[in-house]
Formats: C-alpha cells, sequence, structure tokens
C-alpha cells in the first residue's frame, strides 16, 4: 500500500521532470524560430503546446486522485500541492512559447531584431527556464533562489529592449509594426521568466514549506 | 509458541477436572444409592416380623404423615390397605406395579422410578407376607441428574478457580521454555545449548548459512568485479531497470552528463532532453538505439540497448562515448577536403578558360604568350599546392615513424637563408642570418620545408625594403630558431588561427601575394614531429618573429 503510493510519488514527479523538459523544448524551438527565422519550427511548437496542455490535465488529475486516495501529510502534501500549482505555471509558458513561435513567422526578414538585445533576453530567459527545471529535479534549493534571483536580469532586459524599441520608432516609423511585434515578444518572454520564478518559489516551498514572501 | 502452550495447558487441565468430577460424582451416586438400596431391605424386614407378629394393626402405631421412608401394604387385588402417607383410601388399584407384581411372584420385589421432573427418584422394595398381602417401603432420594446439576456448578467454580491458577504456571512455564528460543545464537547455530531436540534444526540452519554466505561472498565478488570495470571505464555506462530508475550508474556517465546520483532515481532526473528521452523509451520498449547528445560543449553518442529476459524487457543499458575529437576531426577532414578541392579548382578553371581560348585560336599574336605565361604561373601554383598537401598528408600520417639523424641546424639555416635572400633581393628586402652551431634530431626533408615557408612568409608579407632576420641559437630550453621579419604583421585576433589550414590573414589575401594557405600549418605539423615548440610574436604593422624551440641533440 505504502509502496505503491511511493511509487506513484515518483511517477508524480517523473511526469513533471517530462512536463518541465517539454516546456524547455517548447520555448528553446521558439526561440530557435525567431532568432534563426525557421518557420517550419513555429509548426512543432504549436504541436507541444499541445502535449503540454495535455500533460497538464493528466498531472492534475493525478494530483486529485493522490489527495483523495492517499490523503497524503507534511512534506508529501506540500510537494503534491508545488506540482499542482508548477504545472500551471508550465502550461503558461508552453503557451507563451507558442505565442512567440507564431509572432516569429511575422519577423522573417526583418532586420529590427539584430538590432536589439531579443537574442540575450531569449537566451537568459531559457537558462531561467532550465535552472528552475533542474532546481526541481535535483531539489537544490540554491539553484531555485538563483533563478528569483535571476529574473531581475530579466526584467532589466525586457526594460532595455522597451526603451530600444521606443528609439528605434522615433527613428523610422515605418518599422512600427515590427517593433510592436517584438515588444510583444519581449514581454512574453518576460512572462516566462516571471513563470520560471514562481517555479523556482514553488521548489523552495516543497523544500523549506515557506512561501517566498514569507520568509 | 507461547500462546499454544498456554492453550494446551489450560484445554488439558479443563478436561481432566471435567471428566474426574463427572466419575467421582458418578461413584459417588452409585454408592449412595446402594446404601439407600440395603436400608430399604433391613428396614422393612424389620416391618415384615413386627407386622407378621402383631397384624397390620401394628403400622397404626407408626407415626402418620411420613412420606420418607414411606410405608404401604397392598392386599392379593392390589387395593392399597395402608400407607403412610394416610391417604390410602384415595389411592388407585397397585397390582400392575412392578415390584409389586414381583413379590406375588417370587416373595420380594424391587423397583426405582423417577418423578415427573426427572429430579427425584423412588426406589421401592416389597416382600409378601404369609397372609398373602405385600408390604412395600419406598425411599425417595435426589436423582442423578438432580445431584449432576449442582455438581456442574461446582465443578465449574473450582474449574475456573483452577484454570486461573493453570493459566498463571503455565505462561511461567511457557515463558521458561520460550526464552531459550529467543536468546539462540543463529549466526553460530551450533554452540547453542538450549534444547537437544534442536540440535538436527539448528545444523540445518548452520548449513544455510554457510552457504548464504558463500553465495553472499561470491556476489559481493562479482559487485566488485563490475564496479572495478565500470569505475575505470572512460565510457559512461547507465543501467536501467524497467521502470527508467538507475540501478547503477558509473562515474564516467555522470561527469560526462554533468549531473549528480543521490540514489535510486529514475534516468530523467540525469538529463531530460527530447533525443536522450527519446532513446531510453525505445530502449525500454525493447528497441535497441543511437543517438548524438551535445552536452556543456562535447558531443556524446549514447547507444541505448534493452535488457530482454525471454521477450519481456527488464532494463536497459546506456553507453556514453565522448566523441567530440573524433567529430572535430572529422569537421576538420570535411572542411580540408572542400578547402582543396576549392584551392585546386581556382588554378585550373583559370588554366582550362585560357587553353581553350588558345585551342579556338582567337587569341591575337601577342596575346598568345601572355596566356600561355598565365597558364604556365597557375600550373605552377597548382605544383605547388599539390606538393604542400602532400607534404602535410605525409607528415599527417606517415611523418611520425621516419627515422630522425643529427642535423646542424646552423648549416640549414645559413643555406636557406642564402636561398631566400636571391628573391627577397629582388624587392631590395635584406636577409641576415647569424647563428651558432647546434645539432638536433630531425628530418631533414621536412625541416627544409619548414625553414622555406617561414622564409617565404617572412618575405612575402614584408615591405619593400624590409628586413628579415633568421637566426639560430643555443638557449637553457632547447635550440631557438627564430624568424624576423619587419613586415605587416598578423591582428591578435587572427594569430590563433593562422597555423590552421587554409587559414589567410585578411591582410595576406587582399595582397594577393600568392601562396597555398597550408605554409604555417606545415611548420605547425613539422614542428610537431620535432617536439618543438611554437611561439609567435606579431604587431599589426610592426612585423612578426617567430620562435621554434627545438629539444637539443645530445
Amino acid at each position: 500500500m505504502r509502496d505503491s503510493y511511493r511509487k506513484q510519488l515518483e511517477a508524480l514527479h517523473v511526469s513533471l521532470i517530462r512536463m518541465g523538459a517539454f516546456c524547455e523544448e517548447a520555448i528553446a524551438k521558439a526561440v530557435k524560430a525567431l532568432l534563426d527565422e525557421d518557420p517550419s519550427l513555429a509548426q512543432e511548437v504549436a504541436q507541444a503546446e499541445k502535449e503540454i496542455d495535455l500533460m497538464e490535465r493528466e498531472i492534475e488529475a493525478f494530483c486529485l486522485r493522490l489527495l483523495l486516495r492517499e490523503q497524503p501529510v507534511a512534506g508529501d502534501l506540500r510537494q503534491i500541492t508545488a506540482a499542482q500549482r508548477m504545472i500551471t505555471d508550465m502550461e503558461r509558458i508552453g503557451d507563451q512559447a507558442a505565442d512567440i513561435a507564431e509572432l516569429s513567422v511575422f519577423m522573417v526578414g526583418s532586420p529590427v531584431k539584430s538590432d536589439i538585445r531579443i537574442g540575450d533576453m531569449a537566451r537568459a530567459t531559457v537558462k531561467m527556464l532550465s535552472d528552475s527545471v533542474d532546481s526541481f529535479v535535483g531539489d537544490d534549493l540554491e539553484k531555485a533562489r538563483g533563478v528569483i534571483a535571476y529574473d531581475d536580469v530579466v526584467d532589466d532586459l525586457f526594460d532595455e529592449i522597451k526603451n530600444e524599441l521606443i528609439a528605434l520608432i522615433a527613428k523610422d516609423g515605418s518599422a512600427g509594426g515590427a517593433c510592436l511585434d517584438l515588444l510583444m515578444i519581449a514581454k512574453y518572454l518576460e512572462r516566462i521568466g516571471d513563470h520560471a520564478t514562481n517555479i523556482a518559489e514553488w521548489v523552495d516551498y516543497s523544500i523549506t514549506g515557506n512561501r517566498g514572501n514569507e520568509v | 509458541m507461547k500462546r499454544s502452550i498456554l492453550i494446551l495447558a489450560c484445554s488439558i487441565t479443563g478436561f481432566s477436572i471435567i471428566i474426574t468430577a463427572i466419575l467421582i460424582h458418578l461413584a459417588a451416586y452409585w454408592n449412595f444409592s446402594e446404601r439407600i438400596k440395603r436400608e430399604a431391605v433391613v428396614e422393612l424386614g424389620y416391618l415384615r416380623e413386627a407386622v407378621e407378629l402383631s397384624g397390620p394393626e401394628y403400622l397404626d402405631s407408626l407415626r402418620h404423615g411420613a412420606t420418607d421412608p414411606r410405608v404401604s401394604l397392598i392386599a392379593e387385588d392390589g387395593s392399597v390397605l395402608y400407607d403412610s402417607t394416610g391417604k390410602a383410601a384415595e389411592m388407585e388399584n397397585h397390582a400392575d406395579r412392578p415390584e409389586i407384581k414381583a413379590a406375588f411372584a417370587d416373595g420380594t420385589g424391587e423397583g426405582t422410578r423417577f418423578s415427573e421432573t426427572m429430579r427425584k427418584q423412588t426406589y421401592y422394595y416389597a416382600v409378601l407376607l404369609r397372609d398373602g398381602s405385600v408390604l412395600r417401603i419406598a425411599c425417595t432420594t435426589d436423582s442423578v441428574f438432580a445431584s449432576l446439576g449442582w455438581m456442574i456448578l461446582l465443578t465449574l467454580g473450582i474449574v475456573a478457580a483452577v484454570f486461573c491458577a493453570v493459566a498463571w504456571m503455565s505462561s511461567r512455564a511457557a515463558q521458561r521454555i520460550v526464552e531459550p528460543l529467543g536468546r539462540l545464537n543463529l549466526d553460530l547455530p551450533e554452540e547453542n545449548a538450549a534444547y537437544m531436540e534442536l540440535s538436527p534444526l539448528l545444523s540445518g540452519i548452520r548449513r544455510q548459512n554457510d552457504r548464504i554466505a558463500e553465495q553472499l561472498a561470491e556476489m559481493r565478488k562479482k559487485q566488485l568485479e563490475f564496479s572495478a570495470i565500470s569505475e575505470s571505464m572512460r565510457e559512461g555506462l547507465i543501467v536501467l531497470d524497467g521502470e527508467a530508475r538507475v540501478v547503477s550508474c558509473n562515474r564516467s556517465a555522470l561527469n560526462l552528463l554533468h549531473a549528480h546520483f543521490t540514489g535510486s532515481e529514475n534516468v530523467l532526473t540525469l538529463r531530460r532532453d527530447e533525443p536522450f528521452r527519446h532513446a531510453v523509451d525505445r530502449a525500454l520498449d525493447g528497441v535497441p538505439s543511437e543517438t548524438m547528445l551535445f552536452a556543456e560543449g562535447r558531443h556524446l553518442q549514447m547507444i541505448a540497448n534493452p535488457i530482454s529476459d525471454g521477450g519481456d524487457t527488464q532494463g536497459a543499458v546506456i553507453m556514453l562515448l565522448d566523441v567530440t575529437e573524433r567529430e572535430d576531426r572529422e569537421k576538420l577532414r570535411r572542411e580540408f577536403s572542400a578547402n582543396v578541392s576549392h584551392e585546386l579548382k581556382t588554378p585550373l578553371t583559370a588554366i582550362s578558360g585560357y587553353a581553350e581560348i588558345l585551342s579556338n585560336g582567337v587569341a591575337s599574336g601577342e596575346d598568345a604568350p601572355r596566356f600561355a605565361r598565365i597558364i604556365y604561373a597557375e600550373a605552377q601554383r597548382l605544383i605547388a599546392l599539390v606538393n604542400d598537401i602532400l607534404m602535410l598528408s605525409n607528415l599527417d600520417e606517415g611523418g611520425r615513424e621516419r627515422a630522425k639523424e643529427r642535423i646542424d641546424l646552423r648549416g640549414m639555416a645559413e643555406e636557406a637563408a642564402q636561398r631566400a635572400g636571391e628573391d627577397a633581393g629582388k624587392r631590395g628586402i635584406s636577409v641576415a642570418f647569424d647563428g651558432e652551431s647546434a645539432e638536433i634530431l630531425g628530418i631533414r626533408r621536412v625541416l627544409d620545408e619548414m625553414l622555406s615557408n617561414l622564409l617565404d612568409n617572412a618575405i612575402k608579407y614584408n615591405v619593400d625594403d624590409g628586413r628579415v632576420e633568421l637566426s639560430v641559437k643555443k638557449t637553457h630550453e632547447g635550440v631557438a630558431l627564430t624568424v624576423a621579419d619587419t613586415g605587416i604583421g598578423i591582428p591578435r585576433e587572427e594569430q590563433e588561427r593562422v597555423f590552421e589550414r587554409f587559414y589567410r590573414a585578411e591582410k595576406s589575401r587582399n595582397k594577393s601575394a600568392g601562396g597555398t594557405g597550408l605554409g604555417l600549418s606545415i611548420v605547425k605539423h613539422g614542428a610537431q614531429l620535432h617536439g618543438a615548440k611554437i611561439d609567435l610574436q606579431s604587431e599589426e604593422k610592426g612585423g612578426t618573429r617567430i620562435t621554434l624551440t627545438f629539444p637539443e641533440a645530445h
């Protein structure tokens, strides 16, 4: 009985890792679609987004089953609650990756993106997400807190890109459309960063039992 | 065990108490009724004597109303003449009572009858008097069933009391029996002195212990062998069970994947990217697969094979090989052949073009010699290129096996400087040589090629009226061969790459100074072959100084 419970908790952990890996791949592909101008990748991201949605529903149901049947307490309960919240964040990341991929199709051939630091921001976001999933995989509190701190870097990059885009529009009004698309992409990236931070905070919670703002 | 001893003791005790009580009771009862019968017979004897002496009237002198013993006188026709209860007149005819019948027939008769509730029993004894009537006495006592009733209660009380005592005692006894068993040392079963009866069991246990210890040692040895092999492997090895949990994982695997392993975990905690997941899933589905992974700048070849036991997949074995160098070499080779084809094609195209014009006869009289010169020059370039490529591949492959001889570097360098000086003079470039005699172990042809390449470069990329200095000096590190020029220099960011095949610094390309782009590559390979160190110092527009330090021959 307890043995099967342990196995189920382990299965939950593994499916979260899988979902996290899917998100990492989706965002990496979306960024590649944008930077390398490869519209075929956008299609793959859309597909991945659907799978991520499916995973969210499955894991959600699995968590509920665990809660009802096993009535977990203490650390196990925290782990399951954290999982329930994390999959919501991951699902949003999947959506935003799909949004970026969709916009990237319109950005093909546009010179604007080489003028601003969108590539840096994309890489920073991918790293944040990757680190947050790493921290979850290894129950690594230090790494989780690193991710939370790194969010400021991504936020600063967003502000910087915003200012660069404003300057670009002021200089050349004809690039306005592309600039707005890029602003959206930057915002999506910034949101992904926030979700990665959330994931890291949930990792922190599941290890320590403290919510970030209470510490 | 204690429990069964307890239950057994208590039930044996209870059973024996009950049986004993019943038997004692029956014996006592039988004894009692026999006595009553005897008393009745004796009493009736007295009564008969009295009645026969003084007539039936004697009976009237007895007390009336007595029921125990009850005395009756029955007439020949069975009617009751007298009864000590005083109710003779109301009584029915007694002629059919068995004891009366027997008395009329044989002179005496007896019988026992139970009351309606069976709780009482009455013993009758009758004798025939001389006058033909029958005198009967009846004694009533509790029946066997009635006495059994209170006897059972008494017995149960005793049983309960004895039971408690027995339970306590047998629990103590059980404790004492079981205690030595608890103290058995199963590691050394035959040294126990508990019960003789246990010795076959204990020696059985010892044999089993021996067998287990043997198997354990064998397993430990195998485990040790396995870990010795797997830990000293450069390749990563991961063994998974059927649910993708890591059963075993060597250090190389963790290093290659840059992962930490803390126990029995799912393999996805080591790495989770798509190709890895896919290969693991396939292996666990029973399909072997091979894939390439990229981890922290290293190329890893991943081979995943299922472990199957007669059809069912029990797990998987994953091998990880670091193939970065192979990949790099492969890349280098691809680049090299692409470059070679390109470099060969350029002069060939020119040659073919001009030759076509000449063969068509369209070239006018003065153009023909010019075209021929171009064809000649391009052919020379081709020859130089092919020579260089041959030299390089020679150095790549067979170079190491060639025997080295003692060579005086000074002599060779001086010769080379002289040769180079003739060409350099045309551009007003002076070639100076300065050196001391120093012997090294080397291959003459390769050293010659290296020297001429170095001097070629020094002259080619020099300014007009510049200077080239060649020197051979013994230092504490070995024999230093230095070529210094006053030429255009190599920009800092390109200094790393000038030794690559077909790489040309930006400036040299612009200057179209000819050359194959393989010169410094040959120098680098030659130096490697001789165990020499290369030092490049250069500044843009400030000239270049290349020093080769050879180990000195002793």
